[in-house]
């Protein structure tokens, strides 16, 4: 960090210090919030509503399409979502059939069945029962289109390679027989699942979207494509508020709370030292690592 | 997989990630280097699994059960691939050329709905209505997506009430970027945050996160120091 | 039979027949042609699937070209390698749920996977530090409704300003959704312009033709 000088003083550090100290500030606070968490107070938006009410129209035995359209990265921020929506349904008694988006879903059912092992027992919800996991079938936009015009032409086995015949999937036809779509998504196949799918058979659609993807999501909400959004870890946290199961959202808020806080401080502490002494020298140190 | 060997994943995925952390300390160093290369090599190997298992399930699985047309795909596939010879890569264009044209197909007849009508349909409804709310978020969506539209005509020269609306326009879009970007950044922490949650529960995996993350550290400051950095890293 | 192959005429024409197999059947359907345009689709599918092989052996040259070169760095494209290899073939001959390969895929990929994204929040971080001035009214704007979305993003914002709910719901349903709304629009005239532009043989770049290339 820059030592203070006698021009410019605090003025100048504020803007001309190392960047990686904005990188470890941003460790420590997030580290230390998890932690030691402080257990905030945390508010329910009318969109995570909106979200559970649909998921509440579910009933025993509908089949609902699950589709992880996520990287790994992207699963850690969808965790607290994921993992809700998931005990919803096992709750409700619904059927699953699970697809991925992107090959390093394979790794995902481990992990988020791990985490819901409890769920899965107490309910007795076996895979290839109640829930069929077909694996990556989403390569590009025509896998997605073939497979809802003609889903068992598309699909013959699980990701393990066990036929799906004699299993609840013999009542899906095409992709207009499903109760309803559940979404995970960083962005890969969702705007094909809406058009060949939503616009076709007119499923109802509930996304579970990452924080980047949640403007273009509200434009496809407000137009009726899909008719609820769950935005980020914040709505992962809500719901599980909601469905009172709490779990890593939860947990995961103080640090949210502190992080977000945070990047407000550096900008506060950027703009003062650019109007406190780069605007006012005239000058332009070029900051960073030297 | 038995205990130990989950166990020697948690820890080694733990190290590894605090090795590509050190990208953050701005210097080249081995560590970088080495998590770098791990993630391009099994990531690759991990894409050509599951791609050539999908290529099986889909082609190979439905020629066996009777679906003789999809032997095209595989030839077609075949030809695909000779892209890369010197001699024959023009054999690739074909097949490029279908699916090129059954992907437009396949985006165009459903884009101008979903894209296009149908969001042009959510702004053009009825403003009016009994609840203040909904008359303002209506009116406000309303009058930014036709604003902000002719900021983006470029192909006439922007005078009088069209200049006007185009400024307005543009100050609306500096408000939605300043929204969407504290959504981006949510999205981001949310993703630095969620990681961090799952090194640090269950709780013995704490130690092994700070422990790792502090021998990264000191390892990268190490590398610069001595100049190995440079030397030992892949550029 | 190469110049088949290699005639522009013949390229776009299998470009058009094969978009109206497809394109056609959503709008007149009739069962033989909307079979057939399923099955189209289905090796379509198949067909970009192969394009992974490419990819892989692109990867082969580039690293083989660092290791006989001996450039920088060129033990990391061995290493790359060796690794590439020894997923693949423990995947193919020991199954994707066991093994090496499920070892590596969750020693090192998911890892690596979260880590790469997450260096985001970091950078957008000291972006926000380095780069957001109050310069102009536009920029003020951009930082007032940035703020205002923030603080509302941090939970125990509400809990003291209840109110902040409203304002950075209005911004965000609104504003932010409005700009979406209004590239999503721009997008998909450019995405159909250039479909048509490519059906009428004005874009041949994408099949490898140049200028004046027939």
């Amino acid at each position: 960090m820059n030592r203070m000088s006698d021009e410019g003083g605090i003025y100048k550090t504020m803007a001309t210090y190392d960047k990686r100290w904005v990188y470890v500030a941003l460790f420590v606070i997030v580290l230390y919030s998890l932690i030691r968490p402080i257990g905030m107070p945390i508010g329910i938006s009318a969109m995570t509503k909106n979200y559970k009410a649909q998921l509440d129209t579910l009933q025993e035995g509908d089949i609902v399409f699950s589709t992880w359209n996520m990287e790994f990265s992207g699963y850690m921020e969808l965790k607290p979502g994921v993992l809700a929506t998931h005990k919803m349904f096992i709750e409700k008694g619904v059927k699953l059939c699970i697809a991925f988006g992107h090959f390093e879903c394979v790794a995902l059912p481990p992990e988020i069945f791990k985490q819901i092992r409890t769920t899965l027992d107490e309910y007795d919800y076996t895979e290839g029962e109640d829930y069929i996991i077909i694996g990556y079938v989403f390569p590009n936009e025509a896998a997605v289109a073939a497979l809802a015009r003609d889903f068992h032409a598309n699909v013959r086995v699980d990701w393990k390679g066990n036929s799906i015949e004699g299993t609840f999937l013999d009542e899906i036809q095409n992709a207009g027989d499903f109760d309803m779509i559940s979404d995970y998504t960083t962005g890969l196949a969702t705007t094909f699942l809406i058009r060949h799918i939503v616009l076709e058979y007119d499923t109802p659609m509930v996304v579970n979207s990452i924080g980047v993807s949640v403007p273009g999501h509200l434009a496809n909400l407000d137009a009726g494509l899909i008719t609820a959004l769950l935005a980020s870890t914040r709505g992962g946290a809500e719901l599980e508020f909601l469905t009172n199961s709490p779990g890593p959202g939860l947990k995961s808020m103080d640090a949210f709370t502190f992080g977000h806080y945070s990047l407000i401080i550096f900008i506060i502490i950027g703009n003062i030292g650019h109007y406190g002494w780069t605007r006012r020298t005239g000058a332009r140190e070029r900051t960073g690592i030297k | 997989m038995n205990e130990f060997l989950s166990f020697a994943a948690v820890v080694m995925g733990i190290f590894i990630s605090f090795c590509m952390y050190t990208t953050l300390y701005g210097k080249p160093n081995p560590l970088r280097s080495w998590a770098e290369y791990s993630y391009l090599g099994a990531g690759t190997g991990v894409s050509i699994v599951i791609g050539l298992t999908y290529i099986w399930n889909t082609a190979i699985l439905g020629i066996q059960a009777g679906d003789w047309i999809l032997i095209f795909s595989i030839i077609l596939g075949l030809m695909m691939v000779l892209r890369v010879h010197p001699t024959y890569s023009y054999v690739s264009r074909l097949p490029l050329a279908f699916t090129v044209g059954t992907g437009l197909a396949l985006s165009l007849r459903t884009q101008i709905f979903t894209s296009f009508t149908l969001q042009i349909r959510a702004v053009i409804v009825k403003l009016w209505t009994n609840v203040p709310l909904d008359l303002l978020y209506r009116v406000t969506i309303a009058v930014s997506v036709i604003t902000i539209l002719t900021f983006f005509l470029y192909t006439m020269e922007l005078s009088g009430p069209l200049f006007w609306t185009s400024r307005v326009g543009e100050h609306l879009m500096y408000i939605g970027f300043g929204a969407i970007f504290a959504q981006t950044f949510m999205g981001r922490l949310g993703l630095f945050i969620g990681y961090m949650e799952s090194l640090t529960t269950p709780t013995w995996k704490t130690p092994y996160t700070l422990a790792s993350a502090l021998i990264c550290l000191i390892a990268a400051i190490l590398f610069e120091r001595t100049g190995l950095g440079e030397k030992l890293s892949a550029g | 039979m190469s110049s088949f192959f290699k005639s522009r005429s013949a390229q776009i024409t299998v470009l058009i027949v094969s978009f109206l197999l497809v394109f056609i059947p959503y709008f007149i359907p009739w069962g033989p042609l909307d079979w057939f345009s399923g099955k189209l689709m289905t090796i379509a599918a198949v067909t970009n699937a192969f394009t992974i092989v490419i990819a892989v052996y692109s990867q082969f040259r580039r690293s083989g070209r660092f290791i006989n070169e001996r450039r920088k760095g060129w033990v990391y494209h061995i290493y790359l390698l060796v690794l590439l290899a020894v997923m693949t073939l423990s995947g193919f001959i020991f199954g994707q749920h066991e093994g090496a390969y499920q070892w590596i895929l969750l020693a090192v990929v998911t890892p690596l996977s979260s880590v790469i994204y997450g260096i985001l929040a970091f950078y957008m971080s000291s972006a926000g530090a380095r780069a957001f001035r109050a310069r102009s009214p536009q920029s003020a704007l951009l930082l007032i409704a940035g703020f205002v979305v923030l603080m509302y993003q941090a939970p125990l914002t509400g809990a003291f300003f209840p109110g902040i709910e409203g304002a950075a719901t209005y911004l965000t349903d609104t504003f932010g959704m409005s700009v979406s709304r209004m590239f999503s629009i721009s997008v998909s005239i450019g995405a159909i312009v250039l479909g048509v532009r490519m059906l009428t043989g004005k874009e041949v770049a994408f099949l490898g033709f140049g200028e004046g290339d027939e």
